[in-house]
């Protein structure tokens, strides 16, 4: 498979489209893929914002929520307070990544028993969790951890609400801490890049991993 | 005594009878225990009651009124009636209520009264027992009831929503937003929803507010609209293999309800009483599918549920008649040139088959042919009759022999072609012969005839020829199959030429034509001697028809396609002995073409020329006009002639005549022959149709001299004439007779005239003297009256003209003269004389000409002197005018008169009748006349 060029910060949608398919899918013939660049992953994290907020956008008309602006609540869980780039730098996404990969899972299985097959709102609830899954992946070849235990899931939400309303109000609130997390996340990737491309206009400097 | 004991033995049970039907009648029966609870899960209220014992000891039927009644509603929202009849056990009573209000929206109470079925009274109301709503409950916040629900399509509910204690529900609403019956304003809020329909959307959404706005001020349901199962009407099992059984059904329409709440199938055996250990799987059917081990009889009941319903669908049957097999595979072939052998495989074959094999023919048709198979891991088929060198497709689809079922799916396809054979039937073959220097050119074409198949690849033809009466060598020649044709020179003599096709296997039969011995003469072959028929087309093609005759074998019509054209494409058909006619069609054939036919009769391979036809597919009208040549002109008439255009095959029409086409004076077509024809515009012009196309030349008469006229000529064939667009233009010449006429009329009388004038006195010394010369008379100069050289008349054998009398002698002093100088009108003339004209003619030639001039007159007058003695037998009275005496002016009819206006040269008119009546003369002439008409 073609190396895919490093993507700079103004490439379009559509390019970032075919890297989060190019790590989506194993590498071939054994051999393992480059690990993708800090500029890679960040052009995938703005994709990743603008869908996450399209995907709030659309969960809460069609859920019926935005009444009363039910879902944009100041107190998200806590696996996606922040801060976006802690200590630990993008190798602490993987965690928040992890965690949403699992809600996008669950609030998709209560919406299977909403929807009919092949609605939209799966539709949109599919394509953001291969992004995550996507984002994971990069980050996992970016950062190569241990190999985790098999069958290893993050811990399930302590609180799982059992009523229908519950459970659809409460992934609503999901997205909408997610899309503000991702947007917070794109933000302060941009600030950095900014910061590093004006350092390196000072003088060369070796390169770095986050 | 012993009546009296009697009485009493039957009065004494009728009054313990009366006495304790007495006691019923009084004794009531109250509830003595009474229970109320709630069965949330199904919205059912479940009321126990009891009464004494006593009644249950009586095994009393007794009726119960229950009236169930809600918190805050004055009236009992249910009554009933409800007829027990008692048992000895002592079993407390039961009775159910379902709510269309959810119990928790308010606190429900019961009570009951009772009354023995014999007896007239009731008991009192039991106490109300409540059973609590969480309305009463102070809740952490508003509850909406129910909180989800599944509700069938087209049915009610009523929802409700409890606000805390000391709070108003503000709103309570649905999205999207059905027509609902709303109630709000206080603690607890209502909402009715009747005959609910699906939403475009899955679910509805409830939202319940109480006067405030934080969190916990809010909640929301959801209520799912949906249908129950249809019930599966295609449910079916079969086995391929008598291994495995599998039943398919149809989904049926949308319930509406998805997830969890869809539809779950579930298949059980009726016999065995077990469930059917099978996954269903669902895509455009579903379908089970489980070993059936030695079991062959089954009772399928396959059950769909979802929240809503159940519905069921069974399905009995012997394995061994639901034999589905799979299909057949791995197809091969053996083949010859007319048959073929199919051979194909079974899969798990443990039944017998009938299989069928379908073959489709090169030309689309379809034929099946059965066979059993008959081999223990392959089948095969015989499949004859086919023709060689051929393509077919054939596929195979088996059933179970014994007990059909249903046929397998098709196996693939297989394209079989069949070995190649001899040519069969033969080439259908023809000639054109042309007359050379020294012998014929033949032109010999060949095609396959209707009955000829090629059996073979690569088709190839040969071509011999000999003399028939022998003595020559064979010549021979050779053709790849995409020749048609090939020319030979042969002499004069008879020729036999074969021709055959020719394949990777063999030659077909050879078809023979003999060429006749040639007299070397072109008349010979076009067959100048028949007589050229013309015929006409129609819509579909040109009917050709002549005499059979018995003696040919078969008739052949040649014609060429491109007649224009070298060559011409020659084509030529062949009909039965017994053919009178044909229709010749081609999609060469196109309207205005003139397409030659030549009719032969073929007998052992020799053909004579019968017929010549001649016609169009249709006629048009000819391609262009006449063009006039010649124009000869005369004052009132004109000749156009155009003697070159041709009539012949070049024309798109047989032309039929011409139309000669005159503008008229003023649009109207007053010429003599001629038609009125109207063009487009409305032009008038006039036609005159020549018949004979061989007639070109014609002569347009009775034009007006000296004027412009446009005329064209206008040839007409079967198909029309085209449109008038050219016109010649002509200006008839002055016409010279006239002048002549004009000269005759005007200048000689002229001439004379001036002549008379300059010669007045020997005119009148001539023609009228003073005194005539009776030597001069004309009546005077026949012979008989001669006397010497004094001419005498008889009267009596004068023959008058008129008479008139005279019998006043004061006429002589009346003068006509100056009557008719003063009013010279006919009716006075009548007025004073009398006329009896001759005849009609001579009436109308007389003619009294008005004028004021004073006239001479010239006449030949006969003497009278005895008038008044010899009067004329023959005399009528009636002529004399006796009753006018004033007018008695005897006037004398001229034989010949002249006017000259001329005063001078005239003697005066007051001096003529002076000189008539002193003369007193009259004409005898009018005597005679008058006498011999009557």
């Amino acid at each position: 498979m073609p190396q895919c060029p490093p993507c700079h910060s103004s490439s379009s949608p559509a390019v970032t489209k075919g890297l989060l398919i190019l790590w989506a899918v194993p590498s071939q013939g054994g051999r393992p893929l480059p690990p993708p660049t800090l500029q890679q992953i960040q052009a995938l994290v703005r994709h990743m914002a603008e869908d996450a907020q399209e995907l709030f956008t659309f969960y809460e008309e069609n859920q019926h929520l935005a009444i009363h602006h039910l879902c944009r609540t100041n107190r998200p869980p806590e696996w996606l307070r922040g801060p976006v780039l802690g200590p630990g730098g993008l190798r602490e996404l993987r965690g928040t990544m992890a965690r949403m990969a699992q809600a996008l899972q669950d609030i998709t299985r209560h919406q299977r028993d909403l929807n009919p097959p092949g609605a939209e709102i799966l539709r949109r609830l599919a394509s953001t969790h291969l992004k995550v899954r996507g984002l994971l992946s990069n980050l996992d070849g970016l950062f190569p951890a241990p190999s985790p235990v098999p069958g290893h899931r993050p811990p399930a939400s302590p609180t799982a609400p059992t009523k229908i309303f519950r459970q659809k109000l409460a992934g609503c609130q999901i997205l909408w801490s997610y899309a503000r997390f991702m947007a917070k996340l794109s933000a302060r990737l941009e600030a950095r890049s900014r910061r590093e491309k004006r350092r390196s206009h000072r003088g060369p400097r070796p390169p770095t991993r986050s | 005594m012993m009546n009296h004991f009697i009485v009493l033995a039957v009065l004494l049970p009728l009054r313990t009878c009366y006495t304790t039907h007495s006691q019923q009648e009084s004794t009531v029966f109250p509830v003595t225990y009474l229970n109320v609870s709630k069965e949330l899960a199904f919205q059912r209220l479940l009321v126990e009651w009891d009464v004494g014992k006593s009644a249950h000891d009586a095994e009393l039927a007794m009726s119960f009124e229950i009236q169930v009644r809600r918190t805050g509603e004055t009236t009992t929202v249910w009554t009933e009636f409800h007829n027990v009849t008692l048992d000895k056990s002592g079993d407390p009573l039961h009775w159910m209520w379902d709510s269309d209000l959810p119990l928790e929206c308010m606190s429900h109470s019961v009570r009951i009264r009772t009354k023995a079925e014999a007896s007239k009274i009731w008991s009192e109301w039991s106490p109300w027992k409540t059973v609590l709503g969480l309305d009463t409950l102070n809740d952490s916040g508003p509850q909406i009831f129910p909180n989800e629900k599944i509700v069938e399509e087209g049915s009610d509910i009523t929802l409700c929503c409890i606000g805390r204690k000391g709070h108003v529900i503000e709103e309570f609403s649905l999205y999207p937003a059905p027509h609902v019956f709303n109630h709000t304003n206080s603690q607890i809020g209502l909402l009715t929803l009747k005959n609910v329909a699906h939403q475009a959307v899955p679910h509805i959404t409830v939202y319940c507010r109480e006067s405030c706005t934080e969190e916990e001020c809010y909640d929301h349901a959801v209520l799912f609209v949906g249908k129950p199962p249809n019930t599966p009407n295609d449910f079916s099992c079969e086995t391929q293999d008598m291994r495995t059984v599998t039943c398919t059904w149809s989904q049926g329409g949308d319930t509406y309800l998805y997830g969890n709440h869809s539809p779950k199938y579930t298949l059980s055996e009726e016999f065995s009483q077990n469930p059917i250990p099978c996954t269903v799987t669902c895509s455009e059917q579903c379908s089970c599918s489980w070993d059936i081990g030695q079991q062959r009889i089954y009772n399928i009941t396959m059950t769909v549920e979802n929240p809503l319903g159940k519905k069921t669908a069974m399905d009995v049957f012997d394995v061994t008649h639901r034999i589905y097999p799979a299909a057949p595979f791995q197809l091969w072939e053996e083949c010859r040139d007319t048959e073929i052998t199919l051979y194909w495989k079974y899969q798990n074959k443990g039944f017998e088959l009938f299989c069928q094999t379908e073959v489709v023919q090169p030309d689309g048709k379809v034929e099946l042919h059965n066979s059993s198979d008959s081999h223990l891991h392959y089948a095969s088929i015989t499949l004859s009759g086919l023709q060689p060198y051929t393509e077919y497709t054939a596929r195979v689809h088996c059933a179970a022999a014994q007990h059909f079922w249903r046929w397998s799916e098709w196996s693939e396809a297989q394209t079989i072609r069949t070995m190649e054979a001899t040519p069969s039937g033969k080439l259908d073959i023809w000639r054109e012969i042309t007359q050379v220097q020294g012998g014929r050119n033949v032109t010999l074409f060949w095609k396959q005839a209707p009955g000829f198949r090629a059996n073979g690849g690569s088709i190839s033809y040969e071509v011999t020829w000999e003399k028939e009466e022998g003595g020559s060598k064979l010549e021979r020649m050779s053709f790849s199959s995409a020749c048609n044709s090939t020319r030979i020179s042969i002499d004069n003599h008879s020729y036999r030429v074969s021709i055959m096709a020719k394949n990777d296997v063999n030659y077909s039969l050879p078809s023979v034509l003999i060429i006749p011995r040639g007299t070397g003469t072109e008349e010979e072959l076009s067959g100048s001697e028949l007589q050229e028929e013309q015929i006409n087309g129609t819509d579909d093609g040109i009917f050709i028809s002549w005499e059979p005759r018995h003696m040919y074998d078969s008739y052949i019509i040649d014609w060429c396609n491109f007649p224009t054209l070298q060559p011409c494409d020659l084509q030529w058909k062949r009909f039965r002995p017994n053919t009178s006619s044909a229709l010749i069609n081609s999609a060469a054939f196109v309207p205005g073409v003139r397409y030659n036919f030549h009719i032969y009769g073929s007998v052992g391979n020799r053909v004579s020329l019968l017929k010549k036809k001649t016609g169009y597919l249709r006629e048009l009208p000819p391609l262009f006009d006449p063009k006039v040549e010649k124009v000869e002109l005369t004052f009132n008439a004109v000749t156009l002639s155009w003697d070159s255009y041709p009539t012949n095959e070049s024309q798109s029409g047989f032309v039929r005549g011409y139309h000669v086409y005159v503008s008229p004076i003023q649009e109207v077509c007053s010429l003599q022959g001629s038609k009125k024809h109207v063009l487009p515009d409305n032009s008038v012009l006039c036609k005159y149709t020549i018949e004979n196309p061989e007639e070109k030349r014609y002569t347009v008469e009775h034009l007006l001299s000296n004027t412009k006229y446009k005329l064209a000529v206008k040839a007409y064939t079967g198909g029309g004439e085209t449109p008038i667009v050219n016109f010649i233009y002509i200006d008839t010449p002055f016409n010279s007779n006239m002048l002549y006429l004009l000269v005759l009329l005007v200048i000689v009388p002229s001439l004379v005239a001036a002549i008379c004038r300059w010669k007045l006195n020997w005119v009148k010394e001539c023609c009228c003297p003073v005194i005539p010369s009776p030597n001069k008379s004309k009546v005077l100069s026949f012979k008989e009256f001669k006397n010497g050289s004094e001419k005498v008349l008889k009267i009596s054998d004068c023959i008058p003209d008129m008479l008139a009398v005279d019998n006043k002698a004061e006429t002589q002093e009346l003068h006509p003269w100056s009557q008719l100088s003063s009013a010279p009108t006919e009716a006075k003339t009548d007025h004073n004389s009398s006329w009896i004209y001759p005849n009609e003619n001579e009436e109308r030639a007389f003619t009294h000409t008005p004028t004021h001039q004073t006239h001479t007159w010239f006449e030949n007058f006969a003497y009278s002197s005895h008038f008044a003695d010899e009067s004329c037998p023959y005399q009528i009275p009636e002529t004399l005018e006796t009753g006018k005496p004033e007018l008695s002016v005897v006037l004398y009819q001229p034989h010949y008169y002249f006017d000259i206006f001329n005063e001078d040269a005239a003697s005066t008119p007051r001096e003529t009748p002076g000189r008539k009546t002193s003369l007193r003369y009259i004409s005898q002439t009018d005597v005679h006349c008058l006498g011999r008409r009557l």
